[in-house]
């Protein structure tokens, strides 16, 4: 095929990473793909073949990152796409979750994500070209209860994708950055989401937000094939979008958070205006 | 008896911090107020019966403990908390090391959440209180090249401020999230302003924002930190207080400017964002 890509997937043993693996191997593009545990990601994805490299890395170390893509460089002599799926849900209150719960949720769905970033970059430049995807989630639009720091690290993500688009535009390097709604992975299941290991009586609120959402694990509207599909549809594209929302439970709620938003900022427009020495 | 509300700034020893920290002694609040080094913050603010110097290390947890609990017994209560304590630095996601990047996590991200941490089972006892998360017109938009991993730590600030404004609300505790512009504080002085230590040339725009930065905008910038600090203290005092708080008539211009982009692409894209739900059966 004449569009065959060499992808970069972090993540792919389970729920949109192993999606895309699936669906572009099928497409014979050349498929890197990595989890902490390659046996399990052989096995997920089901398949050996010459355009498959199941790699074994730790996302948090910059060296593991950088001899994977240095072994993905070698095998297919480009790498065209990258996609920054892996990373974890963790439920709590700030109060709730420890300096470390924080900082493990942020090693992986930020620390990862910047790693495979900064390491790539050189092949790309010298490439002039070249696609970064970044998976956020619609919690990195707008903040709910319950979800502190989860919110926290993907409000990063979306922070840096906005950031990076405009630094790597002059090497001919493309960002778009996903926010995906609820879809049916396993991304609610016991395996994925880590919840507050101290939990506070106080928070019943949080504990109930919880209980709705865990019971929600199955029944999602949004199908991760769907999702993996309109991924692979940008990609060919030759204006790409920076934002990509997937799912109508998505898109309503950054609407209602934008026009939440605007109809706040008014109402303070006086207050905000009146900050120069001269005002 | 002071009946004024009790205050807890970070990073009070310049910029914001310090226009807040003497305005709210001026008005007779009581203050305890952290920097690194108590001797800096002594020697700008000064002296007063009403004001509780403390050095504290924002990134250390007991650090932090320590200084509300040093608070706690000094003035009896804790009403006000601002974490204001934080850093900008420049340079592309590829030029930043891994420890550059972390470090400006540290700061600007752990080392507030080691602050709401401390201070939450004291205003969750006490059934009030209100939170000021200092972010950045930078943490609203990315529309600031260059400033890749600052802007990351600013997102990431209003993240998890609006979850935190709905998680304690039942607890009578407010948050707000504030974002200034360009203000005349020292933020893009070589003092304060980080760089990164390997730079790479071929990223010709990183480097003419960054000259930019530290040459023109540096001690140009339209904002007045005094009016800013007025501000924030009127909104503690206000019943409806605003969650989200921009600074400066810039500030404005481009939050609003970031929302119609957003919605132009929402709206672009979104018979492909609104195609991937499951097939109802009929």
């Amino acid at each position: 095929m004449d569009n065959k890509k060499t992808w970069f997937i972090t993540g792919a043993s389970k729920g949109f990473g192993l999606s895309l693996v699936k669906q572009l191997l099928q497409s014979g593009h050349n498929v890197a793909a990595t989890s902490r545990n390659v046996t399990d990601l052989i096995s997920a994805v089901g398949v050996t073949a010459p355009n498959f490299l199941p790699l074994e890395v730790e996302l948090g170390n910059e060296d593991s990152v950088g001899c994977a893509l240095h072994q993905t460089n070698a095998a297919f002599k480009s790498i065209d796409v990258v996609i920054n799926n892996a990373g974890y849900g963790i439920g709590g209150s700030i109060e709730e979750l420890t300096d470390r719960e924080t900082r493990d949720n942020f090693e992986v769905n930020v620390f990862g994500t910047l790693n495979v970033i900064r390491m790539v970059m050189p092949y790309m430049r010298s490439q002039q070209s070249g696609h970064i995807i970044n998976i956020s989630s619609i919690a990195g639009i707008s903040a709910n209860t319950g979800w502190s720091v989860y919110a926290a690290t993907k409000f990063s993500v979306v922070g840096l994708s906005e950031v990076l688009a405009q630094d790597v535009a002059e090497f001919g390097v493309k960002v778009t950055v996903v926010a995906p709604g609820a879809f049916r992975t396993s991304f609610l299941t016991g395996e994925s989401l880590n919840m507050a290991k101290h939990p506070i009586a106080d928070y019943s609120a949080v504990r109930d937000i919880h209980t709705k959402y865990l019971q929600m694990d199955g029944k999602q509207n949004g199908d991760p094939e769907k999702a993996a599909a309109a991924i692979i549809d940008v990609v060919q594209m030759e204006n790409p979008p920076l934002y990509l929302l997937l799912g109508e439970d998505a898109y309503d709620r950054a609407m209602a958070k934008l026009e939440k938003l605007e109809r706040e900022f008014r109402v303070n427009e006086a207050i905000t205006k009146s900050m120069a020495y001269n005002a | 008896m002071n009946t004024q509300k009790t205050w807890f700034v970070t990073g009070a020893s310049k910029g914001l911090g310090l226009s807040l920290v003497k305005q709210l002694l001026d008005k007779g609040y009581n203050v305890a107020a952290t920097s690194r080094s108590i001797t800096d913050l002594t020697k700008v603010v000064g002296e007063h019966e009403n004001f509780l110097p403390l050095s504290v290390n924002i990134k250390a947890e007991d650090s932090v403990t320590n200084a509300i609990d040093q608070m706690i017994s000094h003035f009896g209560k804790i009403d006000v908390v601002v974490n204001n304590a934080g850093y900008g630095l420049t340079g592309s996601l590829e030029e930043l090391s891994d420890e550059e990047a972390r470090e400006n996590f540290d700061v600007n991200v752990f080392g507030s959440l080691n602050v709401i941490r401390a201070v939450m089972p004291h205003l969750r006892a006490q059934q009030s209180g209100h939170i000021f998360n200092v972010s950045s017109i930078g943490g609203f938009t990315g529309n600031f090249p260059g400033f890749g991993i600052y802007c990351a730590t600013k997102f990431a600030v209003q993240g998890f401020t609006e979850s935190l404004a709905a998680e304690s609300k039942s607890f009578g505790v407010k948050a707000t999230i504030v974002s200034p512009g360009y203000f005349r504080t020292n933020f893009l002085a070589p003092d304060s302003l980080s760089t990164p230590k390997n730079e790479i040339q071929a990223y010709k725009e990183v480097r003419a924002v960054q000259a930019a930065h530290q040459n023109d905008i540096n001690g140009n910038q339209a904002g007045d930190p005094d009016k800013a600090a007025l501000v924030m203290i009127a909104a503690a005092e206000s019943v409806e207080v605003p969650m989200h708080l921009f600074l400066g008539a810039d500030a404005y211009g481009i939050a609003a400017q970031k929302m119609e982009d957003v919605k132009a692409d929402m709206e672009a894209w979104r018979e492909l964002a609104t195609s991937t739900g499951f097939e109802v059966e009929a």
